[in-house]
């Protein structure tokens, strides 16, 4: 079906009491501010990014570690090695449990790929979030609450897509990535108001499930 | 996104429609109707309209049983619900008068009612009906205005007829609409008649929703109770024939009038055979509604 729901699956959720401070400055982390480290391993990296950002709202954890892994979930490292590493840091390890029941849940309920084109072989990435947390605001630049759409689709479909949402609505690009990127797709950020946001969400899809279905015009 | 993908999905052309699987023909018939060893309840079933001897089909009644059921369960409901036409009485020449009820619901919600007449009808009765008479006859809808429209005319001619030649003076033709039993007792009392008699339809059974009762009352008044009244049952076709009935009926109110008494202080023995008697009858046959 097309535009149906991917979820994505975790493939793995550890937790670490007491990490040595070595290797929290080793993954960006200060080790006056951070003892406990809770890891997640994930096959889809933008919901990833999108969940750990939920994560910071819900439990005051930092994200001090999210990175996706060179071309994508399907060649991986490893069974459990997916598409990202996601590593939030906190002082108690109660913050980090508290942290990582909001990242299962954002995961398995809110943050998705949806299939393009019926097969599952295009997939895109049309996120809205409605309030944005510390970790994808200072990311992006905006306040935290600010309305962001976190749009990812392949490279030229993403491009096309582009062009659509940003000529959909009062929407204003804060950053654009372009291919290659370690997954090979292509990542935008846009914000407005919330409605705007939503409105160029969906001309996104609409425009990547087109060139899906008619590659060549 | 669920807006779009419906919006998309309204596009999309339907898949192909799966083939029906073959479903296999069923068995032309899965029971047999055992037919009925027992010749007890066949000669039993000789004698009564009863369902007896009716047979079964695995734990279940069979096919025409259940289809006869419902037809004369169908025929006693549609003859509850039959009303007598504005004007009958009148068209056959009988002076038409009506209970105190208002409405064919409220007839058969409210018996108490249907005991009583109307003012325009009292008044009526007081001033076109003859009095002190020896039987006065009213014929009326009851539970089966079908019955009172079928039968009912013949029956009271045929009672009239009997009455006559036995030397009683008969009062003039009545005809009650939403009327109950007791509804004699008032107009009787009213013409000032030694014996009241109603013709009416009576509550049906399966299959026979055109049979009358008669219930005859000496010395008509308001407050007579059941136990005053002589009755006959199942007038129609298939059971006491109108003209039989109507002999047997003109031979309790002259008992009565002798007597000077009816329900169960009147002494039936001496009426002889005229009443029907304890002698053999001839069982009814049941009607076939349906086809076996």
């Amino acid at each position: 079906m097309i535009l149906e729901r991917i979820i994505p699956t975790v493939l793995s959720v550890r937790r670490l009491q007491r990490a040595d401070p070595k290797l929290i400055e080793a993954y960006g982390g200060d080790p006056d501010k951070h003892t406990a480290l809770g890891l997640v391993t994930c096959d889809q990296d933008d919901a990833m990014y999108v969940a750990l950002d939920e994560a910071t709202k819900q439990a005051p954890v930092d994200v001090i570690f999210a990175k996706s892994f060179y071309a994508g979930a399907a060649h991986a490292s490893g069974r459990l090695s997916g598409e990202i590493l996601g590593v939030i840091g906190a002082r108690d390890p109660e913050e980090i449990d508290e942290g990582l029941d909001a990242l299962i849940r954002c995961l398995q309920h809110d943050a998705c790929f949806y299939d393009a084109d019926g097969k599952r072989t295009v997939t895109v990435f049309p996120h809205v979030i409605a309030s944005l947390g510390e970790y994808l605001a200072k990311e992006a630049g905006l306040a935290v609450g600010t309305p962001m759409a976190y749009l990812v689709a392949p490279p030229l479909e993403a491009t096309i897509g582009l062009d659509a949402a940003l000529k959909a609505a009062e929407v204003r690009a804060v950053r654009i990535t372009v291919p290659p990127t370690e997954t090979n797709f292509a990542c935008a950020w846009l914000t407005g108001d919330l409605d705007a946001c939503e409105a160029a969400a969906v001309a996104y899809a609409a425009a990547v499930v087109d060139v899906a279905g008619t590659p060549k015009r | 996104m669920d807006a779009l993908r419906d919006e998309i999905g309204s596009s999309d052309p339907l898949p192909p429609i799966p083939p029906m699987p073959v479903v296999p023909a069923p068995p032309e018939r899965v029971y047999t109707p055992r037919p009925e060893k027992s010749a007890f309840a066949e000669q039993a079933a000789r004698h009564t309209t009863a369902l007896l001897g009716i047979g079964h089909v695995g734990t279940r009644y069979a096919t025409n049983v259940v289809l006869q059921f419902q037809a004369e369960l169908a025929v006693a409901h549609a003859a509850v619900g039959a009303e007598l036409p504005d004007g009958w009485a009148e068209q056959n020449g009988f002076v038409g008068v009506r209970s105190r009820v208002t409405s064919h619901r409220e007839f058969l919600l409210r018996p108490d009612l249907g005991r009583r007449l109307d003012e325009a009808s009292l008044e009526i009765v007081r001033t076109r009906c003859t009095k002190g008479i020896d039987v006065q006859v009213i014929i009326a809808d009851g539970l089966s205005a079908v019955a009172c429209m079928q039968t009912g005319k013949a029956l009271h001619d045929a009672v009239v007829r009997a009455c006559t030649a036995r030397g009683l003076s008969v009062g003039t033709p009545i005809a009650a609409r939403f009327a109950r039993v007791w509804l004699e007792d008032e107009i009787g009392q009213e013409v000032g008649a030694k014996v009241a008699m109603i013709l009416l339809g009576e509550r049906p059974g399966l299959g026979t929703g055109d049979g009358l009762s008669a219930y005859v009352v000496h010395a008509p008044k308001i407050g007579n109770t059941d136990g005053d009244r002589n009755m006959i049952s199942n007038i129609h076709l298939r059971g006491i024939v109108p003209d039989d009935a109507a002999e047997r009926l003109a031979a309790l109110a002259q008992a009565m009038i002798a007597q000077r008494c009816s329900g169960v202080t009147l002494d039936l023995g001496r009426l002889g055979e005229v009443t029907g008697g304890r002698g053999y009858r001839a069982p009814q046959v049941r009607q076939r509604l349906v086809e076996s």
